[in-house]
């Protein structure tokens, strides 16, 4: 079993080797960059957007409830509620919220590709069809993915606002004082950093996944399933990792 | 001209291919027959570079395919047109883009010129008036067609077609041979044809090449196949109806 997942991550890395050798055509890669950032990023804005309104709006409900102490001042809600926020949720909770939306969406793709020979109709042609299908979708993933989650930092806010606003669980002007109060910018390095090393994890397990996949529609669908538990389990991991290497 | 020498194959400890030697003639339909495990998608497999032989060699033109490095392996794919048993048309682009998509890759023509050797081809094919549909609007038939326009828009030396009628009616099935037949004439290529459609073996098979259990048992043309003394391939043969009677009325 040692030995499996020894020769699994060789190969792996191999197949990582594969994927970034220098593209045939910039022009065409270009193309499929868009396509991938509009089928990857664009279309994971809705969900996003609604699971960050809502926690945001949870969080605030939850941390006013636990902050009875009248020693300690409301403001800090708006506090807690922006460092749970842009520590946690918007980079780990989203990201393991895409594992499942991108993963699934990449694995199913490559591996309906692998099966009815369209990859091997690529690599007959003498296409480089790793580098050809894959590059533009890990790229899309990674480097577009910290603005998703931007977008679900400033909603999850905006989320606390509305409920603190329609139900007046603490002042409005305190939970702005506590979302202002001891910004630390670097946080926000580190959440975005965070996130697009989770999208890199997803796009390239999803993707070695979907591209060796093998067994007919069976095997489409078990190719996606690990990449989404694989890609969860080693989002949780190296978010301890980071967390320790940055912020500790 | 496609020589195979002495070719092995295996899988885990399973050989699948023993010591197998074809020539396979440019100009012509060659076609390689079989029950189904016989080894003839394995040996397919092999000739394009998708399976490494464990032993023996291929040779295009007296070039090893073994000895390639992976820059002249490169080049030989782009002379290779491949039209897979199922189409293997790509579902993300339109049958246009499908036909046009080596020719994005391998040359430096503008889209004009692209455009005109597509709708050549897709002519060729008789294609029209599809050129914005995508693969899954298609029939079997006209998936077929779009294949075969994508696998010669660069003029490829060799065609390989892997069981080119499986799923398609009679009808289509015989357009489909004849225009595989025509297309190789016509740009003189080297055909190889993986099938175990008696029909198409009847009708276009210029060299046959008969596999049984992994070793070549039989070779000639679809004028001698019917008079064979080959016991597995008179079974093989015996199975179709049509095959049957002609056998039996040449016996009588």
């Amino acid at each position: 079993m040692i030995r499996t997942a020894i020769e699994k991550v060789g190969e792996y890395f191999l197949f990582l080797c594969k994927v970034f050798r220098r593209p045939e055509k910039t022009r065409l890669y270009w193309k499929q960059f868009i396509l991938e950032t509009d089928k990857l990023i664009i279309s994971s804005i809705l969900i996003v957007a609604v699971i960050s309104v809502f926690i945001g709006g949870v969080l605030v409900i939850q941390t006013a409830s636990n902050l009875e102490n009248p020693f300690i001042d409301k403001m800090y809600v708006g506090y807690m509620v922006r460092e749970s926020l842009i520590l946690e949720f918007c980079s780990t909770m989203v990201a393991l919220i895409l594992a499942g939306k991108m993963g699934s969406n990449i694995a199913s793709e490559l591996g309906s590709m692998r099966i009815t020979e369209q990859i091997d109709a690529m690599d007959m042609m003498g296409v480089n069809s790793a580098s050809f299908l894959v590059q533009p979708k890990i790229l899309a993933a990674t480097i577009l993915s910290p603005l998703l989650m931007l977008l679900s930092f400033v909603l999850g806010l905006i989320g606390g606002y509305v409920v603190v606003e329609f139900t007046g669980i603490i002042r409005t002007a305190s939970y702005i004082e506590g979302i202002e109060f001891s910004y630390k910018g670097f946080f926000v390095f580190y959440s975005c950093f965070k996130t697009a090393l989770f999208c890199f994890i997803i796009s390239s397990i999803s993707a070695f996944e979907g591209y060796y996949a093998r067994g007919g529609s069976l095997g489409v669908g078990r190719s996606s399933t690990r990449a989404i538990v694989t890609s969860s389990i080693l989002i949780l991991m190296f978010d301890l990792i980071v967390t320790e290497v940055m912020l500790y | 001209m496609i020589e195979v020498k002495g070719l092995c194959k295996g899988f885990d400890g399973r050989q699948v291919l023993h010591d197998v030697d074809a020539v396979f003639g440019t100009g012509r339909c060659n076609m390689i027959i079989g029950k189904s495990g016989s080894g003839k998608t394995v040996l397919l497999k092999n000739l394009i570079g998708l399976f490494s032989p464990d032993e023996g060699d291929i040779l295009y033109d007296g070039e090893s395919l073994v000895a390639m490095d992976e820059k002249q392996r490169k080049l030989l794919h782009q002379n290779i047109g491949v039209l897979f048993q199922g189409s293997a048309l790509y579902d993300f682009a339109t049958v246009l883009e499908n036909v046009m998509f080596p020719m994005d890759f391998f040359t430096d023509w503008s889209y004009d010129e692209k455009l005109e050797r597509a709708r050549f081809c897709l002519d060729r094919v008789n294609i029209t008036g599809s050129d914005g549909k995508y693969p899954s609007e298609l029939s079997g038939g006209m998936q077929k067609r779009v294949g075969i326009a994508r696998a010669i828009a660069l003029s490829p030396r060799y065609l390989f077609c892997d069981e080119p009628n499986s799923g398609l009616d009679p009808y289509t099935s015989i357009l489909i041979d004849k225009l595989i037949s025509e297309i190789t004439v016509e740009f003189g290529m080297t055909t190889v044809i993986n099938t175990h459609d008696m029909n198409s073996m009847l009708e276009i098979g210029d060299h046959i090449c008969f596999i049984n259990e992994g070793t070549v048992e039989w070779t000639g043309d679809r004028h001698s196949i019917l008079s064979t003394t080959c016991e597995p391939l008179k079974e093989f043969i015996c199975a179709n109806t049509l095959a049957r009677n002609i056998m039996e009325g040449q016996g009588r």
